[in-house]
């Protein structure tokens, strides 16, 4: 087991899969030469070359629909696209044709591409740079949409989407790329897609969080063990396809639900998970599932008014106590 | 205002509904969720919840009855309205919501251009109840977990009302558990008059046949008489599983589980009926259907008719998993607690009356099941072994088959694997 950073973790997938198979090639703005906005590349462009480490102009419609083509004729291109809320100019590339084309060629040709992509806030990057988009994503069949929430799943889970015949948008998160934790030592480690983690046992209320907010999440179930209330935290890990029994599993054990996400709750993973949670467990709820997001305005740019929209550790501590109270519990 | 219940659809073949009784009075306060009636449909007996809470002001079908589907059966109101409002507007005639009703709502709603004979669920309806004293107290609400509990553990929870520690006195888990450890609030014994099924006949009554007997009575004299039946009696060597049923239940004494011959006949069949899928399909329409897995019906003998609980893909479960939920079926199927998925989807059938010291009988194939086994007693008798009179555990089985099914050699093979694995019993455990 090797301390390491989340994104020294993506780094060594990357550089793991670009070993294992000539097939998979990098391609985004500034990946190259210049490492990458975050360095997920580091060192791999002097490693591999200009021909599978390829830099792009700033086209995302351009460069995900040359991935597109390319993944259709065989490779496995990985895409960075620099933020999520640059995704939004490449969306019919991304919809309407990397998660359709399976579908409308009966099946003939798929789409093996990931596009990698960090969202989150909390730098003061304001209304257009602070976004979680991806429950949006989440919401169309046809691809898949990852998010994971720790050093050891962002290695594995990364390989998985690689070597997945089919489009895998992998969420990653500005706030995340710090975050250290133990990888396993083991090559060959990879994390199956579409399965929900139960990352720490509760016996009290169950905590279901995806991407960095799942380090919110277990701090929050920290501080409340203090007071003898015991929160079960689950890690979604993938949105689409949705893991909803590991959910309702831990839900028919605690009776309570409380769904937390850096996204807007409305629409949103919560509102999907509350939703399947009252079919899976209508007669084991103890209490209406209850959600925590970002607060829904656009971020504000000013630090207080940033921290007042973020779902920071209080609002969640608050939104648990006040489930675990309806119940007749402190 | 006053508004009518009517039969509600409970099973999708349903057509009419037997109240099976009331647990209210006319008089009586419920609050939204209470259960209100049992409702017999024409395959279970069902609880028929309040969607919104209110009074009984008049019960229109009393227990027993019969009514169609969508036909009123009680009218429901604040308490002391008059119920004849809801009679006349069930005849057109249009009705003002009363003043303090009308005050009371906070979100406005569309005024209804003609009184319909059952008013939509209203929102604010509940609302006037919360705001008005008497009713929010008697109001109870109860998480569905609670619920659950309460029910299992046969705690009436009408005295809670409004005293648990949730929302609005909303009853919680935390609040059940607590009377289940202090054991309050049991539910008493049913003290009311045996329903008419409990009584013995006076000479010469006639009665109406319940639901269930009903259904009986159509679907196997429709299978008897479209049915092309044969049958393919054997006589099946026990004394191996006996032996090994002995030696499960020994091991197995402390675990609360034990394992009857049934169980080993239904594994037995459903091992059996996935090698021979000529045995193990539906004749239906003019096609056959075949079927993945085995879902295996068992015959409950009830204290008046039967019902067929299903064990579903028992090819896949192992003999304690078949044992244990055939026990949980059974006893619910006495109590007449089984819900509707439960008693669908069987591809076979086991009919055991070896309890009752039957030698060998035939039974009805339930459409569209193909086939079904009926199981007689298992007895001590000489046989001959290798030239040598012995005493064997011996159980005498009929297959019933349906010929548009299958042919006599398949029903054969398939009782004949049946045998073999019940001869070899330690088969039936990997």
């Amino acid at each position: 087991m090797a301390d390491l950073t989340y994104r020294e973790a993506l780094r060594r997938a990357l550089d793991d899969e670009l070993a294992r198979d000539p097939d998979v090639f990098l391609m985004g703005e500034e990946i190259g030469r210049f490492e990458g906005s975050y360095k997920v590349t580091a060192g791999l462009w002097q490693k591999y070359g200009p021909e599978r480490v390829r830099e792009t102009p700033i086209s995302e419609e351009g460069f995900v629909g040359a991935g597109i083509g390319a993944a259709m004729m065989g490779l496995r291109p990985v895409v960075e696209i620099m933020t999520i809320n640059f995704i939004l100019v490449a969306m019919d590339q991304v919809i309407n044709h990397a998660a359709k084309i399976r579908y409308m060629f009966g099946g003939a040709v798929g789409v093996p591409m990931v596009i990698r992509t960090p969202g989150g806030a909390g730098a003061q990057l304001t209304a257009q740079h602070s976004q979680s988009l991806e429950a949006w994503f989440a919401g169309c069949p046809g691809i898949k949409v990852v998010a994971p929430a720790s050093v050891a799943d962002a290695y594995g889970m990364l390989k998985t989407a690689i070597r997945d015949d089919d489009p895998v948008l992998f969420c990653e998160n500005l706030v995340m790329y710090n975050v250290t934790g133990t990888m396993p030592d083991d090559p060959d480690y990879t994390v199956p897609l579409g399965r929900a983690a139960v990352v720490r046992e509760g016996s009290d209320l169950t905590l279901v969080a995806h991407s960095y907010t799942v380090q919110r999440a277990l701090r929050v179930a920290d501080t409340m063990s203090r007071d003898g209330i015991e929160i079960e935290v689950v890690d979604l890990r993938s949105l689409r396809p949705l893991d909803a029994e590991t959910v309702a599993e831990s839900v028919r054990k605690t009776s309570r639900a409380l769904i937390a996400e850096e996204g807007w709750s409305t629409y949103g993973v919560g509102a999907e998970l509350a939703a399947r949670i009252h079919r899976l467990c209508f007669d084991d709820l103890d209490a209406p599932v209850e959600r925590v997001g970002g607060a829904e305005v656009p971020m504000p740019y000013s630090k207080p008014l940033e921290l007042a929209a973020l779902p920071l550790e209080s609002k969640i501590e608050a939104a648990a106590r006040g489930l675990l109270a309806e119940s007749g519990i402190a | 205002m006053s508004e009518e219940l009517v039969m509600p659809r409970l099973s999708d073949t349903m057509e009419e509904g037997t109240i099976g009784r009331w647990l209210v009075h006319e008089g009586d306060a419920f609050a939204e969720g209470d259960v209100l009636a049992e409702i017999e449909t024409d395959k279970a007996t069902m609880e028929f919840q309040a969607y919104d809470a209110g009074t009984v002001l008049r019960i229109l079908v009393g227990d027993g009855e019969t009514v169609a589907l969508g036909a009123p059966i009680a009218i429901v109101g604040a308490e002391g309205e008059s119920a004849d409002e809801a009679v006349s507007a069930g005849n057109g005639a249009a009705t003002p919501p009363p003043q303090e009703q009308a005050a009371a709502e906070t979100e406005p709603e569309p005024e209804p251009k003609a009184a319909p004979a059952r008013k939509p669920k209203s929102s604010s309806k509940a609302k006037a109840a919360a705001g008005n004293g008497a009713r929010a107290t008697a109001a109870l609400r109860v998480s569905p977990i609670a619920r659950r509990m309460a029910d299992e553990a046969g705690i009436d929870l009408a005295a809670m009302a409004g005293r648990g520690s949730g929302p609005e006195g909303r009853v919680v888990k935390a609040d059940v558990e607590r009377l289940i450890s202090s054991g309050e609030l049991t539910r008493p014994a049913a003290a009311d008059a045996p329903p008419e099924a409990q009584r013995a006949p006076a000479e010469g009554e006639i009665r109406d046949l319940t639901p269930m007997l009903k259904a009986v009575a159509t679907r196997m004299a429709q299978s008897k008489q479209t049915v092309p039946h044969f049958y393919v009696e054997s006589e099946i060597d026990m004394t191996r599983a006996m032996q090994l049923r002995a030696e499960l239940n020994g091991g197995l004494a402390d675990s609360g589980d034990k394992i009857s011959v049934n169980d080993l006949i239904v594994r037995a069949s459903a091992l059996a009926l996935i090698q021979h899928p000529q045995a193990h399909r539906s004749y239906v329409d003019g096609k056959h259907v075949y079927h993945a897995h085995a879902s295996i019906g068992i015959a409950v003998a009830l204290d008046d008719g039967l019902i067929v609980p299903v064990v579903v893909d028992a090819d896949t479960k192992p003999v304690r998993e078949i044992s244990r939920e055939t026990r949980d079926l059974a006893g619910r199927a006495r109590a007449g607690k089984l819900k509707q998925r439960e008693i669908e989807g069987a591809t076979f059938s086991v009919s055991n009356l070896g309890m009752f010291d039957v030698a060998n009988f035939e039974a009805i194939i339930n459409p569209p099941e193909s086939a079904i086994i009926a199981v007689g007693a298992t007895v001590d008798r000489p046989v001959v072994v290798g030239g040598e009179i012995v005493v064997r555990k011996i159980m005498r089985v009929t297959l019933s088959c349906d010929h548009r099914a299958c042919s006599g050699a398949d029903g054969a093979k398939l009782v004949l694997t049946i045998k073999q694995l019940l001869q070899s019993p330690s088969l039936l455990l990997v």
